[in-house]
């Protein structure tokens, strides 16, 4: 049910470069610890810019983790193989380096168990987070690290890891714990690579998607004919209004481009998406992005999502 | 210098930037401005929108430049180009499997395809992307084939990966290195290991028991087979590096006025200084208007744009007195006023940080797709026009 995506406990944030991911991510974190939760979010690219985001935030309820592959499985073989002294040895070695170069998946498999492994961690009697987000990287990369338990559990040979993959895909897959939130804009290559990702999470990786997000819409404003008498009276317009009124019409008719560009990808987006519950944000026309805005976001995303499945669970009373 | 005197004097013109600025776009544009001006040209492109790659003639997948037919011009609205312009698509994989044809031996070739670490290696290593685009690179300007060369860079959160990426891959596969994994006794397994180094082969072992892969074996086995090619990999990265810092090559970067693509931009512009690949022009892309009132502060009763309510009174007076309708149309305005303003500031700082004899140019933010080539067209103007910023 999806009234109940709010309350699971892992979240990935994914989507293609430059649709606004991270600043999602946060929001989302935000959200989600201002309703009580202790809230961990995971960072996993080495610009840290979730941690930029969230850093300013004083809630106690909600911190920041990096999470890096290489360090994830040095981390891991000390749990393996407990003689520090030996894996120092091994760790500068050169052909450790071409293990983990070889291995095909091991840093990826590794970052996911690393996240696992906080997912199920337990501290004074519960669970130790109540909500984890993860900003994943770019949608190509972001497949390539919830593929991997999977591909692990199938690939690797009988072993410790192939154990571990097959209690990570477990979690993964698990409706009541797991959503995987499509962050894309209306526009068309996002809108494709959405779609795409989409028929990857659902189909062969079996994975519960949660929101599909679309940033920065571009809705219209205003009548295309209104436009349109301001363009020829600002022709007849005194000196000093005249260069003000061009403008006003150049950046209403920049609107309009806009908000039809989104429509006509948004309506692809629908005919593409399914069931899939669907949040709107508005284009934020603001000079800077800051704490205010990360605020802005997040209450819209909290409504939007509120909204969405409200829409979803209606449309599914419709068809049952 | 102007963007235009930079092209007409450059060979190859490199598109760099963070993911999601349009250079592909710029990258096209700037090709197809060449062509026009009678040259011949080239674009190798990465991951072009569907579209895009419809009008550069790239429907079908192929690590082969292809002109573009007259006919593709004449059905796109434009004349067709005194030079010539040709496009392709770096296929990844495609490449490295054709690096794999032209240098193993044909009795190795089915079991390099096929070894794990190859497929992990040509599809998902760091900087492999990259390498293979500037091995592209470096192919074309061998061919002699195009007197201008625009080459796209792969999509990164850092652009700065394209510029170290033969580094990466020629410290990967450093001689001395493969030279030992090619030795016969290791692929024979773990005991010859054992004898090398005690505590690492042990604890590798452990590692292999525990990932269940033979890893090793692998990576042994495909040196093996690549000896050949491995053996000459240093002078390849040499002469990549060659063709990268070199007099005829020019990064162009491309970023849009976002504080972390800014961001990402000024670290980009530091550390190719560093690499003694110094930036030789900058287009910043997607850049909201901003209005700025002709004599503003010199005369009273001067129309701020910062204030709604005076826009509103005008917009009503000219639309002879539809307030709603005036009302929506003014807080547009200003909503795309405090945008155009925030980047304008951030874009002062930005060029303020950039050596002076870079030029600078500024492309607005088209309120439609680039996809055609009467569009690319269309940005020629800002590129390379009078509008050049100074």
């Amino acid at each position: 049910m999806p009234a109940s995506l709010l309350e699971r406990r892992l979240h990935f944030v994914v989507g293609k470069g430059g649709v606004g991911k991270t600043t999602v991510a946060a929001a989302l974190a935000l959200t989600l610890a201002r309703r009580g939760r202790r809230t961990l979010a995971v960072d996993m690219e080495p610009g840290r810019r979730l941690a930029g985001l969230l850093g300013r935030e004083a809630d106690p309820r909600l911190s920041v983790l990096h999470v890096d592959g290489r360090a994830a499985l040095e981390e891991y073989l000390n749990l393996v193989i407990p003689v520090k002294r030996l894996l120092a040895t091994v760790f500068a070695s050169k052909i450790y380096q071409y293990f983990v170069a070889a291995a095909p998946g091991l840093k990826e498999l590794m970052t996911v168990g690393k996240i696992w492994y906080e997912a199920t961690r337990s501290e004074g009697g519960g669970p130790a987070w109540d909500a984890i987000v993860v900003d994943a990287p770019a949608t190509g990369h972001s497949l390539q690290y919830l593929r991997m338990p999977q591909a692990a559990r199938e690939t690797f040979g009988a072993g410790l890891v192939q154990r571990e993959a097959s209690k990570i895909t477990e979690l993964l897959r698990d409706r009541r714990a797991t959503a995987v939130h499509l962050v894309t804009l209306a526009e068309e290559m996002p809108v494709i690579e959405t779609l795409e990702m989409r028929a990857q999470l659902t189909g062969a990786l079996g994975l519960p998607l949660g929101y599909v997000i679309v940033n920065r819409l571009h809705r219209r404003r205003f009548d295309p004919a209104a436009v349109e008498r301001l363009r020829a009276a600002a022709k007849t317009a005194p000196a000093p209004e005249q260069a003000l009124l061009r403008c006003v019409v150049e950046r209403a008719a920049e609107e309009s481009g806009w908000s039809d560009i989104n429509a006509a990808n948004l309506a692809r987006l629908h005919a593409g998406i399914g069931e899939a519950p669907l949040v709107e944000l508005p284009f934020l026309f603001v000079e800077e992005f800051g704490p205010a805005e990360l605020e802005q976001v997040a209450r819209l995303l909290e409504a939007g999502m509120a909204g969405g499945a409200e829409a979803a669970a209606r449309q599914r009373s419709r068809s049952s | 210098m102007t963007l235009r005197e930079l092209v007409e004097r450059h060979q190859i013109v490199i598109s760099a930037g963070s993911g999601g600025v349009g250079k592909t776009t710029v990258a096209a544009s700037i090709a197809l401005w060449g062509a026009l001006a009678g040259r011949r040209a080239v674009v190798i492109t990465i991951d072009p929108a569907r579209r895009l790659a419809s009008s550069l003639g790239l429907e079908t997948l192929g690590s082969e430049a292809r002109e573009i037919p007259a006919a593709f011009f004449a059905a796109q609205g434009l004349a067709a180009p005194r030079g010539s312009l040709a496009a392709m698509m770096l296929d990844q994989k495609g490449a490295w499997d054709a690096l794999v044809e032209r240098h193993a031996p044909a009795e190795a070739r089915a079991r390099i395809l096929q070894n794990p670490f190859y497929q992990h290696l040509s599809q998902t290593f760091a900087g492999s992307q990259e390498y293979m685009a500037i091995e592209q690179l470096c192919l074309l300007a061998e061919s002699g084939a195009y007197d201008l060369i625009v080459v796209d860079t792969p999509p990164t959160r850092h652009a700065l990966d394209f510029l170290e990426a033969p580094k990466r891959i020629g410290d990967f596969l450093d001689r001395k290195v493969v030279k030992w994994f090619v030795r016969p006794y290791f692929s024979a397994g773990w005991s010859a290991l054992r004898a090398m180094n005690r505590t690492v082969g042990f604890l590798l072992r452990r590692l292999e028991q525990a990932t269940g892969i033979s890893a090793l074996a692998e990576i042994s086995d495909f040196f093996t087979s690549m000896s050949g090619l491995f053996e000459n990999f240093q002078p390849r990265v040499e002469r990549a590096y060659k063709v990268l810092r070199g007099a005829e090559t020019a990064f162009v970067l491309v970023t849009g006025p976002e504080e972390q693509v800014l961001g990402d931009a000024e670290y980009l512009s530091t550390k190719m200084a560093e690499l003694h690949m110094p930036l030789k022009g900058v287009v910043l892309n997607r850049v909201h208007h901003e209005y700025r009132p002709a004599g503003r502060g010199a005369r009273r009763g001067e129309l701020e744009p910062e204030d709604a309510e005076q826009v509103t009174r005008a917009v009503a007076t000219a639309l002879g007195g539809a307030a709603g309708e005036a009302g929506e149309l003014a807080a547009n305005f200003v909503d795309y006023q405090a945008l155009a303003r925030g980047e304008s500031l951030r874009l002062e700082m930005f060029r303020a940080g950039l050596p002076r004899a870079v030029p600078v140019v500024q492309v607005p933010n088209f309120a439609r797709d680039v996809h055609d080539l009467a569009s690319l067209a269309e940005m020629h103007a800002h590129l390379f026009g009078g509008k050049a910023a100074a």
